[in-house]
Formats: structure tokens, sequence, C-alpha cells
């Protein structure tokens, strides 16, 4: 049983003519972790505006439970359903990390729980101390608000977590404690995660890999992945 | 809740931009609080006099128009029956009436202050009659609660006020001149109407301490003893009426008939027309006493509704650039906020909370100091108003005119002052204008803003960020 999927979804860019993607069909299942791989520009960060709900396909249609998203309310869909981690992170300036935090838990509806003591929990699990909580966004470092703003994706504990380069900006070992959430989550509460990412070490958590190029997906095998980022090494380019 | 709770926390969070909002908005508010509360009482004193002095109609001889339609004032009066007076207030368009007249007068028995000819100087008119020089004045009036002075700068110190018919009062001063004394008859006769003759019995003796002469100027051409206040016989209207004097001619009318609306002025002077009144005859207010008494206040409230237009224009311009400015901050905090799924409804509650919140405390505190600083600044105002309109000088107010045996000297303001002082009160009804000026501010700064920035989608919003 997917939890989301892909059927027949196309999508250019409003006024051009180039295809981003054709005809793509892709199925995320609960309990697995999905990372995606591909070129800088190759419509990575578009599909997640996709899967999250914030862009429509061209054509196809992206089903969540079964019910086409752009049947369904798409807020809805984010406030309850869907955990989104931006690249650009999006998070309130002026409010504290907490603040940020629990006003998302607010839209989300959530209830019945000490919400400040919630935010902290999760500030602490993706290292965040107390005293940095309380702080505001701006007063805070680049990695520090990636972190937060993977905090505050899961704050409302969401069936689907999307993440677009979640990592990018940790150090190593915050690097490894956020895959460790990642696949935790995956494993022990049968989230489906879906990560966009460059990060080889983010791949070693996947289930499934997908590479996308040209306007396809094609699923690889991790030892491929591994394999393609040893060319890049040894020639100084970039392919995925 | 939470997004009344969040804007509350937005309003420390973006510091800078509300205390901009918030001042500006504090400075509308009080500067309308102050023009409001100026503006009501000014209207409400306005609509006072205006139902007192503004629905006070006299019929009296129009002495200009006359001239103005080549009749001589005295020659070509058309004197009017003292019923027609009456029978004028029987109108249904009146609540009240007052009459009031005086008689020029002389006597052969009684000598008035400052007549140098003791009451023997005669003039031949141009028709050739004879007419005995006026020294005395006798007031005629139907209710002696109006007479002016009584109870101020004059007072009964011997007798009692008149009461019946050829009943008087007269002053301390004509009393000892003539060794008058309550209980004593006098004879008085109609200077230009010889052979109307008064017999009254003093019944009352008064203390005087009015000036002598209301316009001072008139003594610099020689003394008028019938202007002399100290001169006047004071007895009821129905002395009058039962004298036979049957018109107006010889007599200084000063009939008041009282609009049970101000607005029945036009009405009123048909029916009369109608009666008889011919077009000799002026219905109207005193406008220049109306206009002598409430010009400050016009001033003041005129000046004060334009400082609060150009307040509110200015100030609604600014807090809608403003407003219009910091969309592009909003931008990004909604792109966050409807990516997280908030509705655009839910969004627009927020940033127009935010925008209430604000006006709610520069209301409260406009209304304390607005309604502070009101009564020092329309007292200051009116003080500048007042003083400016004594300093202009009145050509009318000294004019004298001659005719049928009449004097009226002035264009009937004297005795009226400006007004110059008024209370002011933050009533509900203002404080209800404020309330809806605040939310107009308040839906300007929020409204312009909410539009704007919730027709974007927010992937837009965010993607124009990154």
């Amino acid at each position: 049983m997917s939890v989301l999927a892909l059927k027949d979804v196309s999508y250019k860019y409003e006024g051009t003519t180039r295809v981003i993607f054709k005809d793509v069909n892709l199925t995320f299942e609960p309990g697995k972790v999905y990372t995606i791989v591909g070129k800088s520009g190759s419509g990575k960060s578009t599909l997640l505006s996709l899967l999250s709900g914030l862009d429509t396909a061209t054509s196809g249609k992206v089903e969540i439970g079964g019910e086409s998203l752009a049947s369904i309310n798409r807020n809805h869909y984010r406030r309850k359903k869907a955990g989104i981690i931006f690249q650009s992170l999006n998070l309130l300036p002026n409010a504290t990390a907490i603040d940020n935090i629990v006003l998302s838990m607010n839209i989300s509806g959530v209830t019945g729980i000490d919400k400040k003591a919630r935010a902290l929990e999760l500030l602490e699990k993706v290292g965040i101390s107390q005293e940095k909580a309380n702080r505001k966004i701006v007063k805070l470092s680049g990695g520090e608000q990636q972190r937060i703003g993977i905090a505050r994706a899961l704050a409302h504990n969401p069936e689907l977590i999307i993440a677009d380069e979640p990592t990018g900006s940790l150090d190593k070992d915050t690097e490894v404690k956020v895959l460790k959430i990642f696949r935790s989550l995956a494993q022990e509460e049968g989230k489906c995660v879906i990560i966009v990412t460059h990060s080889k070490k983010v791949t070693t958590i996947a289930d499934e890999i997908w590479g996308l190029e040209k306007g396809s997906f094609r699923q690889l095998d991790p030892s491929e992945v591994q394999a393609g980022r040893e060319i890049i090494a040894k020639k100084g380019r970039k392919l995925v | 809740m939470y997004l009344f709770t969040n804007a509350i926390k937005n309003l420390g969070r973006n510091k800078g931009r509300n205390m901009l909002i918030a001042v500006i908005t504090l400075a509308i508010i009080i500067s309308t609080v102050v023009t409001l509360t100026i503006n009501n009482a000014a209207a409400r004193v306005v609509d006072d006099i205006r139902l007192d002095l503004g629905s006070r109609v006299s019929v009296r001889q129009d002495f200009i128009e006359m001239r103005q339609m080549g009749l001589d004032g005295r020659r070509d009066a058309q004197h009017i029956p003292l019923t027609d007076f009456v029978a004028f207030s029987e109108s249904e368009f009146l609540r009240h009436t007052t009459f009031s007249a005086d008689v020029l007068a002389w006597s052969d028995s009684l000598f008035a202050i400052d007549d140098p000819n003791l009451g023997e100087g005669t003039r031949v008119l141009d028709d050739g009659s004879v007419m005995n020089e006026e020294t005395l004045r006798l007031v005629t009036i139907s209710d002696p609660e109006l007479l002016p002075d009584f109870g101020t700068l004059r007072e009964i110190v011997d007798g009692r006020m008149f009461d019946g018919i050829n009943e008087a009062v007269i002053s301390e001063a004509l009393a000892a001149h003539n060794d008058i004394s309550v209980g004593d008859t006098i004879e008085i006769i109609g200077a230009y109407a010889t052979d109307r003759m008064f017999s009254l019995t003093v019944v009352g003796i008064y203390s005087d301490a009015t000036d002598e002469y209301l316009n001072p100027w008139i003594t610099m051409f020689g003394l008028f003893p019938a202007l002399n206040r100290r001169n006047e016989i004071i007895a009821s209207f129905d002395t009058l009426l039962a004298s036979s004097w049957e018109t107006n001619a010889g007599l200084d009318i000063d009939f008041h008939y009282f609009l049970s609306n101000p607005d029945y002025l036009e009405a009123f002077e048909v029916e009369v027309r109608a009666m008889g009144l011919p077009f000799t005859y002026n219905v109207d207010i005193n406008r220049a006493a109306f206009e002598r008494v409430t010009g400050p206040l016009a001033g003041i409230s005129s000046a004060a509704f334009t400082f609060m237009v150009v307040v509110l224009v200015l100030g609604a311009i600014t807090l809608g650039l403003m407003s219009y400015m910091a969309v592009r901050e909003r931008k990004y905090e909604v792109g966050v906020l409807r990516a997280m799924g908030l509705e655009r409804g839910r969004v627009a509650i927020g940033i127009i909370s935010e925008a209430v919140m604000i006006a709610a405390v520069c209301l409260v505190i406009g209304l304390g100091v607005g309604s502070a600083v009101a009564q020092p600044i329309a007292n200051g105002m009116l003080s500048g108003r007042v003083a400016e309109a004594e300093a202009v000088e009145n050509p009318g107010a000294n004019r004298a005119l001659f005719a049928g045996g009449q004097m009226q000297i002035g264009d009937g303001t004297a005795g009226y002052v400006p007004v110059s002082e008024i209370q002011l009160n933050l009533g509900v009804d203002i404080i209800l204008q404020i309330i809806i000026i605040t939310l107009g501010l308040a839906a300007l700064t929020s409204i312009i803003g909410v539009v704007i920035i919730t027709q974007y989608e927010p992937l837009i919003i965010l993607r124009e960020r990154t």
C-alpha cells in the first residue's frame, strides 16, 4: 500500500517548452527511506514541490493515500500529513527556534500535549540546546537553522517526511545523528521519508535510491551510486 | 487562538515597523480626538444658540430696505396695529413670544437726568408739527423676568416689581432726582404721540449699576437724556396695550417670536405676510448677533475640521505607503506560513489582528491624551478667534437710524459677545466615531498587505526569496 504515488506525471515550467519530467511513475511506501539523486537543475526540488503540494503537475497526478492531491485540500495535506524540510529552510527569522516549532504544531492543529516541551525534545534530538532554542533564528548558524527546520518538520508527527538536502549544512556528527533519526522514523514508526540529496552518506540509509536524469527516473543500486561517486572523485567532475 | 498569540508575538518581533505605524496611528487618533471633541462641542453650543438666538425672530421696520426702495424711514413708515403683532404670536410655528416696546417720552412734572431744558424743550418737525424733546424712556415688557440686568446689576431696593397695568419701577437716581417714593404717581407723555399720556404708579425703586449710556460714544455729541438708562421707567407691555396706543408708531419695538424649530422662519414669514405685514418690515433672526456670538466657534470648528481632514488624508497615505513597503518583508513570512499549510484567510486574520492590536493600543492612549489636551487647545484656539473678532471694527455696531419717531442704534449686536468658553466632553458618540476611524486605519494598514500578499502562491514567494 503506497502512501504517495506519482502517476504519469509530467512537468514543465509555465511559459517554457523545457520538460523537467515526462510520464514519471513512482510509488512511495510507508516504513521506507527514499533518496533522490541527480545533477543540479535536474528537477529534484521541483519534484519535492510536487510531492509537498506546493506545485501542481502539468499532467498526470500525484496521489496521497490513493486520492489525487489535486482534488484534496493541499493546505490540509501540508498541515497534517507531510513534514517538509526546505533546502532554503524557510523559518521565521525573527521568531525563536521554539516559536517556529510551536507555531508549526499550532498550524497543524496539534493538541493534548505540551507543545513547548515537545519542541524542546525535538530540538534536543537534533542537537540544539535549550539556550539556543530560545534564540531568534537570525542569531543561529546555518547548520543550527537546518536542524531547527528538521525538528519543525517532525513536530506534528507527519506520516510523510519530505526533505530537500536536509544535511547540506551539517557537520559530520550531526549529519549522522539526523540520518539516524530519519532511519528510525521509517523503521520504527513506519514513516515514509523522501530525501533529495547530493550526500553519499544520506544514500546509505535509503531503502531505495532513485536517480533523476533528463526528465526520467531510474532506480539505482547503492553500489552504482558508490561507483558514480568514485568516478566523480577521480575525474573531478560532477555526475551525480 | 494561536493566530492572536502569534500576532502578539509578531508585534514584538517587528518592533521597528510596528512602532512607526503606532506613532503615526497615535498622532492621527490624538488629532482626531481633539478635532472631533472641539467640533462636537462647538456644534452643540451653536445648536443651543440657534435654538435661542437663531430661532428668535424679530419683526422690525427695515430701514435699510426702505432706503434702498427710495422710501423715507419716517415719512413713508407703515405703522402696524399692536394687535396685529399680538396676533402674529398665535402662529403654530411658534413656541413662545416676548414683547418689549420702548416709548420715548417727556414729562412736564418729571425731570430727567442729564436734561438741560428741564423738560421744556420742543422740536418742530419737517411736517410742521411740534414734538417735545424726549427726555425719558418708557420701557414696557411682557415678562419682567426677561428684563436685562435685573438680578445682576439692577435690584429692587424699595417696593416690588410691577405686576399690573399702569404700575412702574424707576431707578434710585431718577427717584432721588424728583423726590419720588413708592406709591407716588408719575405722568409721562409719548414724545412722538403727544396725546398719549401714561399715568403710572411707582411700585418699586431699583438700584442701578449699569453704564448710564449703552453706547458711550453718543455722549460725544451732547447729552441725550432719553438714552440715559437712569431715565428708564419700566412697566408691563399690557400697560402700553391698555393705553390705546394703536400702532407701533413712536415705539422702539422689540418683539421676539420664538420659533419651535429654527427652520420654520420662512414659513412664519409667509404666514405673517399673509396677515398683512408689509415688506417694509423685516422678519428675521438677529443674524449679526448670531454671527457675532457664534463666529469664533464656527472659526475653530472649521479650522479643526480642516486640520482633521489634512491629518487623516496625510496619515492614511503614509500608513498606506508603509503598509505597501512592508509587503516584501511580510511576503516571506506569509510564504513560510502558507508552506506550512496555513490558509489564506487565517494568514489574513493574523495580519489584521496585528493591525487591530496596534490600533487598539493607540486608541486607548489616543483617547486619553487627546481628551487631556483637547480643552487647552480649544481654549487657545477660541481665545485667539475671540481676540480676532473683537479686534475687527464693526461698522454697523454704532450705526444710528432715525425713523418714525424712533431711533435704532447699532446693527443689533450690542450686548452680544462672542462665545469665549467651550466645555469639551468626550461623549459616547465621539468615542464611537474614533473607534470607526481607528478601525479604518487598521484596515488600511493591513488590507493593502493582505490583498497583495495572499494572492501569491507560497512556492512563488519562497522562490523569490531564495
